[in-house]
This record gives C-alpha cells, sequence and structure tokens, in this order.
C-alpha cells in the first residue's frame, strides 16, 4: 500500500535525512518506525503524507507515486491520511467537539453529516461525555484522542502517528497506543514512530529501526533495539 | 462550492473584526486611495463641463464700420459660410444689437440712460461665426482679415474666449497630474498595509492553516479567507468613499455656485455615478485583491 523505493532525502543544507531507504507496508499494517531523535522518522512519515518530497527515489500510495500529484490535488491525497502528532495540534479556542468538525468543514462536508459523525468518532475515542470541553480543560491524554478523533473522521486509510505519547505519561501513554491497536484491528493502516520502548513494545508489531537515515533492522514481530 | 464560499467567507468576516485597528488603518488607506481618485474623477468631469460650455459660447465677431450696407454685409455672411471652418454665421443688425445690449443691462439704469443721452445708435452690426472646431477661430478671424470685404470691417473679436480655453485646458491638465501622483501614493501605500494587515492574519492562523493542510483542506479553501478579507475592506473603503464624496460636494457645491454653474458639478457627480462607483470598485477590488495575494504568496505555504 505504502512503498519506499530507495528514497534519499536531503534537506537544505545537505543534511541527509533518509538515505535509499527501500521499504514496503502493506495494507491493514501496524508498523513501528523507532529510532534516535534524528534518526529520520518524522522525516519517514512526512513524506507519506507528502508534506515533504523526496530528493531521490519515489514513495507510492496505493501504486501511484506522490511525485506525479499535482499541488491541487494534494489535499485528496492527504485525506486518505489520519495524522496524529506529539504536540496534538488541536486548536485552543474551538471545543473538543469543533476542533474534529473542523476537519470535515475544512474540506466541505454538509452540516448534517458533520452533526452525525463528529459526536459518533468522539464516542470511540472514549470522550463522548467531553465533547463540549476545551483543549485547556482536557488532559493530555484526553487532547491526544481528540486529535486521534480528528484524525480518523476521514475514515482514513493510514494513521500516521510521529510521537503521539511523547507528552504523555505512561498511563496515557498507554491508552492511546491500545487505541491505536483497535482502530488497527478495525483495518486501519497504523505507522507509528516513537522512541519510547514500552510503548513498542506493547504493541508488539512490526518494527523498523532506523539509525542515522538508514534502515538497521525490519523485523515482523520486533522489539525495541537500539544498538 | 456554496459551503467552501459560505465557511470561507464567515472566516474571513471574523478575521476583520479581530484584526481591530489593524483593519481600520486598512481600510482607511484603501478609502483614502478611492477618495482621491473619485475627487479627481469629479473635479476632472467638472473642468470638462465647463470647457465644453466656454467652447459652446465660443464664437468670432465681425464687426462692420458704421457706413456699410446691409447687402455688403450679407455678402460677406454668405462668403463666410462659404468657408469650411465655419459651422454658422449670424448676422446681428445695429438695431438688434441695441436691443441685445439694453437686455443684457436692464439692471444698470445708469448705462441705459446715459445710451437714452446719446440718442445715436452707437452700436455696430455684426456677423457672429461659430467654428466647427474651437481650435480653428483664430484661424477665421486671419481669414476674415484678408477677405474681400477687409475694408468694411472695423474690428475683428475673438481673444477672449482663447484664453478661458487655454487656462481651462491647462487647469484640467495640473489636475489630473497632481490627481494621478496623489492616487499612486495612496495605492502604494494602501497595498502596504494591506499585505501587511493581511499578512499578521496569516501569521495569527498558522496553527489553523497548519491543521487544515493535515485534514486535507483543498488549497482553495485555505486561500479564500484571506482573499475575501482584501474585499472586505475593499467594499467598505469604498461605500465610505463614495458616502464622503457625496458630504463632501454637498458642502463645497453651494460656496463655488457663484464661480461654477452647479448644474455642471452635480451631473459631473450624479450623471456618472455607476461609472464613478465602477471605477471605484475595480480600482478598490484591485488593491484589495492584489495585496492579499502578494501575502498569500509570500506567506502561506501550501
Amino acid at each position: 500500500m505504502i512503498k519506499f523505493d530507495q528514497v534519499t532525502k536531503k534537506y537544505k543544507d545537505d543534511f541527509v535525512a533518509l538515505e535509499d531507504i527501500s521499504l514496503e507496508i502493506k495494507e491493514g499494517e501496524f508498523v513501528s518506525i523507532v529510532g534516535q531523535s534524528g534518526a529520520g522518522k518524522s522525516t519517514l512519515l512526512r513524506l507519506v503524507y507528502a508534506e515533504e518530497m523526496p530528493t531521490a527515489g519515489a514513495v507510492y500510495f496505493n501504486e501511484k507515486s506522490l511525485d506525479s500529484i499535482s499541488r491541487r490535488k494534494l489535499p485528496f491525497h492527504r485525506r486518505n491520511i489520519g495524522t496524529v502528532f506529539q504536540d496534538f495540534k488541536l486548536l485552543p479556542k474551538k471545543t473538543a467537539f469543533e476542533n474534529v468538525a473542523y476537519a470535515l468543514e475544512a474540506c466541505g462536508a454538509p452540516k448534517n453529516e458533520i452533526l452525525e459523525d463528529v459526536p459518533q468518532i468522539l464516542e470511540i475515542v472514549g470522550l463522548g461525555e467531553k465533547m463540549e470541553k476545551f483543549p485547556h480543560e482536557l488532559s493530555g491524554g484526553e487532547q491526544q484522542r481528540v486529535a486521534m478523533a480528528r484524525a480518523l473522521i476521514h475514515k482514513p486509510l493510514v494513521i500516521v502517528a510521529d510521537e503521539p505519547t511523547g507528552n504523555l505519561d505512561p498511563v496515557s501513554s498507554a491508552e492511546i497506543v491500545e487505541l491505536l491497536l483497535k482502530i488497527n484491528n478495525l483495518g486501519t493502516t497504523v505507522l507509528l514512530a516513537s522512541h519510547d520502548k514500552d510503548i513498542v513494545n506493547k504493541a508488539a508489531k512490526r518494527v523498523v529501526v532506523l539509525e542515522r537515515g538508514k534502515i538497521i533492522a525490519d523485523d515482523a514481530k520486533g522489539k525495541y533495539k537500539i544498538s | 462550492m456554496l459551503l467552501v464560499i459560505g465557511r470561507t467567507f464567515s472566516e474571513s468576516l471574523k478575521n476583520f473584526v479581530r484584526n481591530g485597528w489593524l483593519s481600520v488603518a486598512a481600510v482607511t488607506v484603501l478609502f483614502l486611495s478611492l477618495f482621491v481618485v473619485s475627487l479627481l474623477f469629479v473635479v476632472t468631469k467638472t473642468a470638462d463641463g465647463i470647457l465644453k460650455n466656454v467652447q459652446e459660447k465660443a464664437n468670432v465677431s465681425v464687426y462692420f464700420k458704421t457706413d456699410v450696407q446691409e447687402e455688403a454685409i450679407l455678402k460677406a455672411k454668405s462668403d463666410l459660410a462659404g468657408y469650411s471652418e465655419v459651422k454658422s454665421v449670424e448676422y446681428v443688425t445695429r438695431s438688434q444689437a441695441l436691443e441685445n445690449f439694453k437686455r443684457n443691462n436692464a439692471d444698470e439704469p445708469v448705462i441705459i440712460k446715459s445710451l437714452e443721452e446719446l440718442g445715436d445708435n452707437p452700436l455696430l452690426a455684426s456677423l457672429v461665426i461659430k467654428a466647427n472646431d474651437p481650435a480653428k477661430y483664430e484661424a477665421i478671424a486671419n481669414y476674415v482679415k484678408e477677405a474681400s470685404f477687409k475694408d468694411d470691417v472695423s474690428r475683428v473679436n475673438y481673444g477672449k474666449n482663447k484664453e478661458i480655453i487655454e487656462k481651462l485646458n491647462r487647469l484640467i491638465g495640473e489636475t489630473k497630474r497632481i490627481g494621478l501622483s496623489l492616487a499612486i501614493l495612496f495605492a502604494v501605500i494602501s497595498i502596504l498595509i494591506t499585505f501587511n494587515t493581511i499578512r499578521i492574519t496569516i501569521y495569527t492562523h498558522k496553527s489553523e492553516i497548519e491543521v487544515m493542510r493535515l485534514v486535507g483542506a483543498s488549497n482553495m479553501f485555505i486561500r479564500l479567507p484571506f482573499i475575501f478579507e482584501g474585499i472586505i475592506y475593499a467594499v467598505i473603503a469604498l461605500i465610505l468613499s463614495t458616502l464622503f464624496v457625496f458630504i463632501t460636494l454637498n458642502f463645497i457645491v453651494p460656496q463655488i455656485s457663484s464661480v461654477i454653474p452647479k448644474e455642471i458639478i452635480s451631473t459631473a457627480f450624479t450623471g456618472n455615478i455607476l461609472y464613478l462607483l465602477g471605477i471605484q470598485l475595480i480600482v478598490g477590488a484591485f488593491l484589495g485583491v492584489v495585496s492579499s495575494m502578494i501575502a498569500i504568496r509570500r506567506y502561506l505555504k501550501i
């Protein structure tokens, strides 16, 4: 479903973030990408949702090279991918409900669809009771669950989670991983970047280890390990 | 599409209100540009009106000596009518001239009285010539001076109007130049300020824009609020400027109506109001949209 074909990514000052990466992720997989800070995890994910384009090689999504998507069509590609980040990226002046609804509004969904879908998805992430709360009234774990609800609202094919537990305590982190596993069980592909040993081991799924922009291990039933 | 326009437009309205003083500054300077353009428009239209008025009244009067017979004058008239530059020739007899003079000076009993005391008619018979082209009066006057009947002519009168026409032409040119440079100056300032306002809007909405991109909002949806913001500035400036031109004219016209006929100014405004609104709309929308576009290009990464 997602294929990296000899991808190299250099940033402006010739800093090599990824070097000659070839990787294939199948539909319905749960892949943890681990490695130290600066190993290239975030860059790898950014290539998937086309925030960055590879310097060399190509990234394919459903057999289509992301290079071939015009800027105008790019938003439609992004609707296939739900994104979750360490810093949640919630809008502080909007309630949990509005934050999720915003994702639908921005894509031109009609009002009745919004009123129907948003409460449903918030229910799924366990925030049915807290829909009208603002982000600052929610705990870190709850905020991340709002972000997950927002990522899920388009019924994406892939969830890309970049250090989703980086700002959370162990209990909340475990809840987020469980939620990701639950989403994965329902058929959504999950890409999880993390340097948190516990949560990767808890997932106990395929682990790809990055080091200085290169893949040094790829285990189907992996454990978190860094040399 | 309608949904997108509705949502982005309400978003831009919110931005407009939240920007507060920035919005006020942007609208004010846009308003000033439009106001200058409008005033320039009304003033030049008025001056054009006056010019046309004066040109219509312009003529060459050929006065004949008192001892010239009427046949000779009529012969001169047909001669002149045959000249290609001449539009019309009117014969004013001595008694007609006297009547006209009396009518024009009916308010001046002293003049009338002195005329009566004179007993004789002191006025001369004349031919009043109108030209097809106001620039040709001099040529006509020269033609008269060389004509076969030149010895019968007492004097040729055309100089006065020529000066007024030239003065007006100069005045119109001058106003246009000054007005245009003022308008350009204000336009540049308004582009800078509107651009800056929208740049700040973009900056304060950084997180929203980021989220919009991540959830796959179309580029149009992300950009439209900022373009609408520019248009809102322009429309408010347009309304203000039209209102102020109206107020200014209502204030000024009574003061100068003794110098310039009132109708000329009012028709310059009311007769061209749609045209004026059109110009303002084009200039305003251009300034607003161009400023937003520059800001979007430079600061909104999609």
